[in-house]
């Protein structure tokens, strides 16, 4: 039992660890779209690792099925239909004139807008 | 906007009961009725912006054997491109080359060409803006977090990894 | 038990923190961006509180914060869409 709090408090911690990483890009990158690129990772893997931990949890510990099937429905939500929000901001912020302040490496979709 | 047809009615029908049963998990009579006059209703009306074709494609034995090796292809990547990208911000975020590539993609359905887009969006370090017709095939559009390649091919041969096959093997 | 408590409150104060992203936030995109994270964040702590203290109703309160917080999303990503032609 006392392994399987352990192992459970490591994936948590893991989880939280990714989400600090992200806060902090979201903090302190130069541009808008290197932040969105950074808050991606609260998004996988902090919500992987907090819903795995807590699956385990709710299987061996608190014995509630209802409890774990919920777990895993909100991790399935979040992970398949939040890359739908972060495609619309990212095209949004394009199109609605936002650049970085430093040109960037290649920039083939404006020279192709440009075009049409 | 296209005809319902009645697979697609149905394949929605199953889905929003599994989720009526799986959220209230009570099996009562008297709920599983509730539980599937709603879905009913819910896929009446929802099932042409949902579903357009070829509704139970995935119950294949060998396509969704593909799918449950792709969660684990995937999984890996994205434990790589989050290490990357944690590294990255706990270094302070001044290595970053921003920059936004032009990607071919050689997947000829359109529910396959969404997935492969959604998994890009996913992994940290790349996003996936728009996508492009030109003469038959299909581009995409990534912003990428640290550019090491601008020639095409090669780009997407980075980005895109090892999914792509997949991909193409679970919607063949 | 305790130690879900203390990760719900930390999952917390990191919603907290990227607050400032959301309030000093130059354009429009940041600000959504910063929300979202925000909105999954305070999730992530719902689901570990109600693993600390037993109820169920936190559970449907996380889901149900999910769902709404990335329709938002996808609403102020398609109004800037919209804006310029």
């Amino acid at each position: 039992m006392d392994v399987l709090r352990i192992v459970i408090d490591v994936l948590i911690a893991v989880g939280a660890i990714f989400a600090l990483a992200g806060t902090i890009g979201l903090l302190k990158m130069p541009d808008t779209f290197s932040r969105m690129q950074a808050s991606t990772c609260i998004s996988t893997m902090g919500v992987i690792g907090v819903a795995i931990g807590a699956l385990l949890y709710a299987i061996f510990i608190m014995n509630s099925a209802s409890t774990a099937i919920k777990i895993a429905v909100i991790a399935l939500l979040v992970i398949t239909i939040n890359p739908i929000g972060a495609h619309a901001i990212a095209k949004g912020a394009y199109r609605a004139g936002i650049r970085p302040d430093k040109p960037m490496e290649t920039d083939d979709y404006g020279r192709d807008l440009e075009d049409e | 906007m296209q005809k319902t047809r009645f697979p697609a009615v149905l394949s929605t029908f199953v889905i929003c009961f599994a989720f009526w049963v799986l959220l209230t998990w009570s099996f009562e009579t008297q709920e599983l009725i509730a539980g599937a006059v709603v879905s009913l209703a819910a896929a009446l009306f929802a099932a042409r912006f949902f579903i357009h074709e070829k509704s139970f494609r995935l119950v294949h034995p060998r396509r969704f054997f593909s799918l449950l090796v792709y969660v684990f292809v995937f999984l890996g990547e994205l434990i790589k491109a989050n290490l990357d990208m944690a590294r990255r911000c706990f270094g302070g975020c001044k290595d970053v080359k921003p920059g936004i590539v032009k990607v071919p993609v050689d997947l000829p359905d359109g529910y396959a060409q969404a997935m492969l887009a959604n998994s890009i969006t996913l992994t940290p370090g790349t996003i996936t803006m728009d996508i492009a017709e030109e003469d038959g095939k299909s581009y995409y559009y990534i912003h990428w977090i640290d550019v090491s390649e601008t020639d095409r091919e090669k780009a997407g041969e980075v980005i895109k990894g090892r999914m792509e096959k997949w991909i193409g093997r679970i919607w063949k | 038990m305790t130690d879900m408590l203390i990760f719900s409150i930390g999952f917390a104060c990191l919603a907290v923190i990227n607050l400032y992203r959301l309030v000093k936030g130059p354009t429009g995109a940041d600000r959504m961006v910063a929300a979202d994270s925000v909105d999954i964040l305070l999730c992530c702590a719902m689901v570990l509180f109600s693993l600390y203290s037993g109820r169920g109703v936190y559970l449907d309160i996380a889901i149900i914060s999910a769902l709404l917080g990335i329709i938002d999303t996808m609403l102020v990503g398609r109004y800037l869409q919209g804006r310029r032609k």
